[in-house]
C-alpha cells in the first residue's frame, strides 16, 4: 500500500470523496471520515490523480483502478487519527431496531452539516412563551409527536415556572430529528445529557401512560378557552 | 414610505390595511383592528420546507437566485421527517439494474393514470439525483464495497415485470426523511437563502391570471407579509387530516391546494387518496405490515381470523388495498369491535414476548401509548388509514402549474410552480408505490429549480402590484380571528373529519357517496357560523388552526364530489358498484376490432376540479393522460394493459 495521508485538513465541517470511475453508469462515492472530525484524503494511489475543487471545503481524488474496500480504509484511518480527537458528541449509535435491513447508521449529515445552533428567544414574557410553546407542541413532524406532546402540553404547560419553560422550549426546539425526542419519551434511547431533567421526566412518566387512557388523538384547543369555563 | 388605504368596510369590524416599508413590523399584541403589512422583494419564493422545497430553495439559491422559503414548522419538522422508508433509484448497485424498468414499474403501479412523461423524467433522473444528494452530503447505508445499498419495496421489479424483486430502494438507516432535510437544510444556508420560519401563508397574489407572490401571516408577532416574486413555488405537502383516521401529523391541512382553489385554478384527482390497512383506531398512527409478518393476525368482533375467508393463502399478508377492503366489508357487515363497533382488532398476544420484544421493538410502546393496550394481553384496535394524497396541483413535467380547457389543452399559469405531494405531475397517477415518494419531492424540486433558471435571470425587475392586494386575506383572516358563531372550531372539523371517513374511506358506492357529498355540503356552510376564542394576534394557534380547517374544507369538498363522479375503480379509488377500470378500449380482450371510445365516455382521464369559495360548490373538468415518454426511441411508453402482480 503506498502512502496513505497526503493532506489533512482540520475543517470540521467537510466531507471528502474518493470519486472512482469503475461503473461506467454513474459514478460512486465512498466516504472517508475520521471519526473525530477531521478529514483525511487518501490520495495519490496511483499514477494519474488529480485533485479537483468541487466544493468550497472539499477535494475529490480521481483515481482510475479499483476501489478501497470501506473497511480496510475505516481501520486505516482510524489507526491515523489518535482517539482524542474525537468530539464528544452525543450517542450517535442507536440501540432501536431499525425497521428493515440496512446496516448501522453513521449520522454523518449530522456531525458535518452542522445547523445554527438553537439560540433561546430574548425578551418574551412567560405568557408569550406559553403561547409559543403551544404551537410548537400541537405542530410537530410526525403523528406520534403530534399527539404526544400536545396532550403534555395541555397537561402541564400552563402550570410550569420558567425554568421548566425554558427547559421544554429547548427540549422540543433543539433536536434536529423529532423521532429522536419520540425515542427519549419512550425511552427506547438513552437521552443526552443536555436535556435530561426535570421536564424530560415528566414527559417519560406522562408517556408511559400508567392510566392507560386511551389517547385516541391530540386533544382540541378548547380546553384554553376561559369564557367556557 | 408607507401609504395608507381608507378603511375597507368589508364587514362591520373597520378593518384598516396599511401598507409599510422593510423595516417595520412589530405590532402589539392587543386588541388592534390594525395590519401593518411588510412588502419583500425576492426572485423567488418557495412555500413549505420538507423535502420538496427545501430542494427547490435549495436549488434555486444555488442557482443565484434570491429565494425565500416561506413555512410554518422550522424545516427539519416538516411531515418529510416521518419518512422511514428510503429512495427508490435504479443505480443497480445490488444487481443490474435500469431506470426504465423503473419507469415500467411506476407507470403500471400508477394504474395508467400516471403522465408518463413526467414518470420518464423522474425515473430517468433518480440516478442522478441520488448521488447528487450524496454529493451533498447525505449519508446513505452502504454496502460492504462502499456503494450505496439498496434494498427491496413493494411494487419493484426486474426486467418490466418479468425478472423478479427489484432493490432499488436507497435509505439511511430508517431516518432518511430526516436525513435528507437536514442536508438540505443545511447546504441552503451556505447559498444564503432567507427562511421565514412560522410565517403561515394565507394565499397567492395573483393578477391577470400571473401570480405575483405570497400574502403570509408571521406568527410571531401577527404582522402580515407580502413575498412579491416572479416565481412561487408551492411544496406544502398532502391533507391526510380532512379523515377522522389519517397517518400523517396534524399539520398536513392541504394548504397549498386550498390557496391554488381560492385563486380560481383547479386541483387534479384528489379522489385518489391511499389507505394503509393498519393505523391505530383513532390516533392513526402506524402499525407497520412487519407485525403481520411476524405472525400477527387480525379478528373481527366474533373472535374470527376473518382474512382467511377473503384471501385464502396470502390472509393477512394479502396486497394492502385487499387487506383494507377486507378489514371494511366485515366493519360494514356488523362485526366490527368496539362500542362503536368501527374497527377491527390486530392480534399478537399469541406470539411470544420475546419474539414481540425483538423483532417488533416499537410495536409495544406505541400500542400502550396511543391506544392504552398491553399487547402481550390484548389485540391493538386498528382501521385503513389514509396515508398518502396521489392528487393535488397539477402541473407538467418541468413542475410548471397548468390549466386545461378543451380547445387549447393545457396552458402553463406564469409564475407559479408546484413539487411534492402537493403536486400532482402525475407521477403517482391512481395508487403510489411505496419510496417513490422522497423521488418524487427531489427529483421535482430540482426540476422547478431549473426550469425557472432556464427562464429568468436573477434579479429582474418585478412587474407592478396593486397596492391593496391581498386585502381578502387579511379580511378574512380578521373575520376569523373575531367570529363569535355557535359552532367551535373542533365541532366543525370533526363533522367534516366523520362525514370523510364515512362516506369516502376505502370502499365507495354511489348512494353512500352522494350522502357524503350532501352532508359535506352542509359542513362546508356551517364554517360561517363558526367560532373561534383566541383574539391576540400573536402565537395565535386557534385562529391557524382555523385558517387550516377552511384549507382542508375545501380539500374535502374537492375529494368527495370528484370521487362520486368517477364511475370506475382505479388504483385507490375502489367503487362497489363500478368493480372495473373503464379505459378507452377494453384491455382484457384482444384489442384487434375494438373502436376506442372518446374521452366522454371512458375513465382514464384526470379529474380537474374547482370550488366556488363562497358556496362550496364544486364543478368538475376532465382533462386527458399524457401517453407518451419523453423520448419514444430512448424509452417506449407503457401500453396500458390489465394490472396484475
Amino acid at each position: 500500500m503506498q502512502k496513505l495521508i497526503t493532506q489533512v485538513s482540520t475543517q470540521l465541517a467537510c466531507c471528502c470523496y474518493i470519486r472512482t470511475e469503475a461503473e461506467s453508469r454513474s459514478a460512486s462515492f465512498k466516504y472517508l471520515r475520521c471519526e473525530s472530525g477531521t478529514c483525511i484524503i487518501l490520495g495519490h494511489w496511483l499514477l494519474s490523480s488529480q485533485q479537483e475543487q468541487s466544493h468550497q471545503d472539499s477535494a475529490v481524488t480521481r483515481k482510475k483502478d479499483t476501489m478501497l474496500s470501506v473497511l480496510v480504509a475505516k481501520r486505516l484511518v482510524s489507526g491515523v487519527c489518535p482517539k482524542s480527537l474525537r468530539p464528544a458528541v452525543a450517542e450517535l449509535v442507536t440501540t432501536r431496531g431499525y425497521k428493515g435491513e440496512a446496516p448501522d447508521d453513521s449520522r454523518g449529515d449530522i456531525i458535518e452539516i452542522p445547523l445554527p445552533p438553537w439560540t433561546e428567544k430574548d425578551g418574551e414574557t412567560m405568557d408569550i412563551k406559553r403561547r409559543r410553546l403551544l404551537f410548537q407542541s400541537r405542530k410537530r413532524g410526525m403523528l406520534e409527536n403530534c399527539i404526544l406532546l400536545s396532550l403534555f402540553a395541555k397537561q402541564y404547560l400552563n402550570t410550569m415556572n420558567e425554568p421548566q419553560l425554558r427547559q421544554y422550549d429547548r427540549l422540543i426546539n433543539e433536536p434536529s430529528n423529532d423521532w429522536d425526542i419520540y425515542y427519549w419519551a419512550t425511552e427506547a434511547q438513552p437521552v443526552p445529557d443536555v436535556y435530561a431533567g426535570e421536564i424530560m421526566d415528566l414527559l417519560k412518566e406522562f408517556t408511559k401512560n400508567k392510566d392507560q387512557e386511551q389517547r385516541l388523538d391530540a386533544p382540541n384547543l378548547e380546553y384554553l378557552d376561559k369564557g367556557s369555563q | 414610505m408607507s401609504q395608507s388605504i381608507p378603511a375597507v368596510s368589508q364587514s362591520s369590524r373597520k378593518l384598516h390595511f396599511s401598507v409599510y416599508g422593510k423595516n417595520n413590523s412589530k405590532v402589539s399584541d392587543g386588541m388592534s383592528t390594525q395590519y401593518p403589512v411588510v412588502d419583500h422583494e425576492f426572485d423567488a419564493v418557495v412555500v413549505g420546507a420538507g423535502g420538496a422545497g427545501l430542494r427547490a430553495a435549495f436549488g434555486l439559491s444555488e442557482a443565484g437566485f434570491n429565494t425565500a422559503c416561506v413555512t410554518k414548522l422550522f424545516p427539519t419538522r416538516s411531515h418529510t421527517v416521518a419518512a422511514q422508508g428510503g429512495i427508490n433509484a435504479a443505480l443497480g448497485n445490488m444487481e443490474g439494474d435500469d431506470w426504465r424498468w423503473h419507469f415500467y414499474d411506476t407507470v403500471k403501479g400508477s394504474d395508467w393514470l400516471g403522465d408518463q412523461d413526467a414518470i420518464h423524467y423522474m425515473t430517468e433522473q433518480a440516478p442522478h439525483a441520488v448521488v447528487e444528494l450524496e454529493n451533498f452530503g447525505m449519508p446513505f447505508s452502504r454496502t460492504e464495497d462502499g456503494k450505496i445499498y439498496q434494498r427491496a419495496f413493494g411494487g419493484q421489479s426486474l426486467k418490466f415485470g418479468k425478472g423478479g424483486q427489484a432493490h432499488r430502494c436507497c435509505c439511511v438507516a430508517d431516518r432518511t426523511g430526516h436525513s435528507l432535510l437536514h442536508t438540505l437544510y443545511g447546504r441552503s444556508l451556505r447559498y444564503d437563502t432567507s427562511y421565514f420560519v412560522e410565517y403561515f401563508a394565507l394565499d397567492l397574489l395573483m393578477e391577470d391570471g400571473e401570480c405575483k407572490g405570497v400574502i403570509a401571516l408571521c406568527m410571531e408577532d401577527g404582522s402580515i407579509h407580502r413575498f412579491r416574486s416572479k416565481n412561487t413555488v408551492i411544496a406544502t405537502g398532502g391533507y391526510g387530516r380532512t379523515y377522522f383516521s389519517c397517518t400523517s401529523a396534524h399539520t398536513s391541512t392541504g394548504d397549498g391546494n386550498a390557496m391554488v382553489t381560492r385563486a380560481g385554478l383547479p386541483c387534479q384527482d384528489l379522489e385518489f387518496v391511499q389507505f394503509h390497512p393498519t393505523g391505530i383506531y383513532g390516533a392513526g398512527c402506524l402499525i407497520t405490515e412487519g407485525c403481520r409478518g411476524e405472525g400477527g393476525i387480525l379478528i373481527n368482533s366474533e373472535g374470527e381470523r376473518f382474512m382467511e375467508r377473503y384471501a385464502p393463502n396470502a390472509k393477512d399478508l394479502a396486497s394492502r388495498d385487499v387487506v383494507s377492503r377486507s378489514i371494511t366489508i366485515e366493519i360494514r357487515e356488523g362485526r366490527g369491535c368496539g362500542p362503536e363497533k368501527d374497527h377491527a382488532y390486530l392480534q399478537l398476544h399469541h406470539l411470544p414476548p420475546q419474539q414481540l420484544a425483538t423483532r417488533l421493538p416499537g410495536i409495544s410502546e406505541t400500542a400502550m401509548i396511543f391506544a392504552g393496550v398491553d399487547v402481550t394481553k390484548e389485540p391493538i384496535p386498528v382501521l385503513p388509514t389514509v396515508h398518502y394524497n396521489m392528487g393535488g396541483i397539477p402541473t407538467n413535467y418541468r413542475g410548471q402549474v397548468i390549466t386545461h380547457t378543451t380547445e387549447e389543452g393545457d396552458k402553463v399559469v406564469p409564475g407559479l410552480f408546484a413539487c411534492g405531494e402537493a403536486a400532482c405531475a402525475s407521477v403517482h397517477g391512481a395508487n403510489r408505490l411505496g419510496a417513490n415518494s422522497l423521488l418524487d419531492l427531489v427529483v421535482f424540486g430540482r426540476a422547478c429549480a431549473h426550469t425557472i433558471a432556464d427562464i429568468c435571470t436573477p434579479g429582474e425587475k418585478l412587474s407592478p402590484l396593486k397596492p391593496n392586494a391581498g386585502e381578502e386575506s387579511v379580511a378574512n383572516l380578521d373575520k376569523l380571528r373575531f367570529a363569535d358563531g355557535n359552532m367551535r372550531t373542533s365541532e366543525i372539523r370533526v363533522n367534516m373529519q366523520k362525514t370523510m371517513q364515512n362516506h369516502a374511506a376505502v370502499f365507495r358506492t354511489g348512494k353512500v357517496l352522494k350522502e357524503g357529498c350532501d352532508k359535506m355540503d352542509a359542513v362546508y356552510q356551517t364554517l360561517d357560523d363558526i367560532k373561534t376564542f383566541d383574539r391576540g394576534i400573536v402565537w395565535n394557534t386557534d385562529l391557524v388552526e382555523t385558517l387550516e380547517l377552511q384549507n382542508l374544507m375545501l380539500n374535502a369538498v374537492q375529494t368527495i364530489n370528484s370521487a362520486e363522479q368517477r364511475q370506475e375503480s382505479r388504483g385507490a379509488h375502489s367503487r362497489e358498484d363500478f368493480k372495473d377500470r373503464m379505459d378507452e378500449l377494453d384491455y382484457a380482450k384482444p384489442l384487434a376490432g375494438q373502436v376506442r371510445k372518446p374521452i366522454e365516455e371512458h375513465w382514464r382521464k384526470h379529474t380537474l376540479s374547482t370550488v366556488d369559495p363562497k358556496t362550496g360548490k364544486v364543478t368538475l373538468k376532465y382533462r386527458p393522460v399524457i401517453d407518451n415518454s419523453l423520448d419514444a426511441e430512448d424509452c417506449a411508453a407503457i401500453p396500458p394493459a390489465i394490472r396484475s402482480y
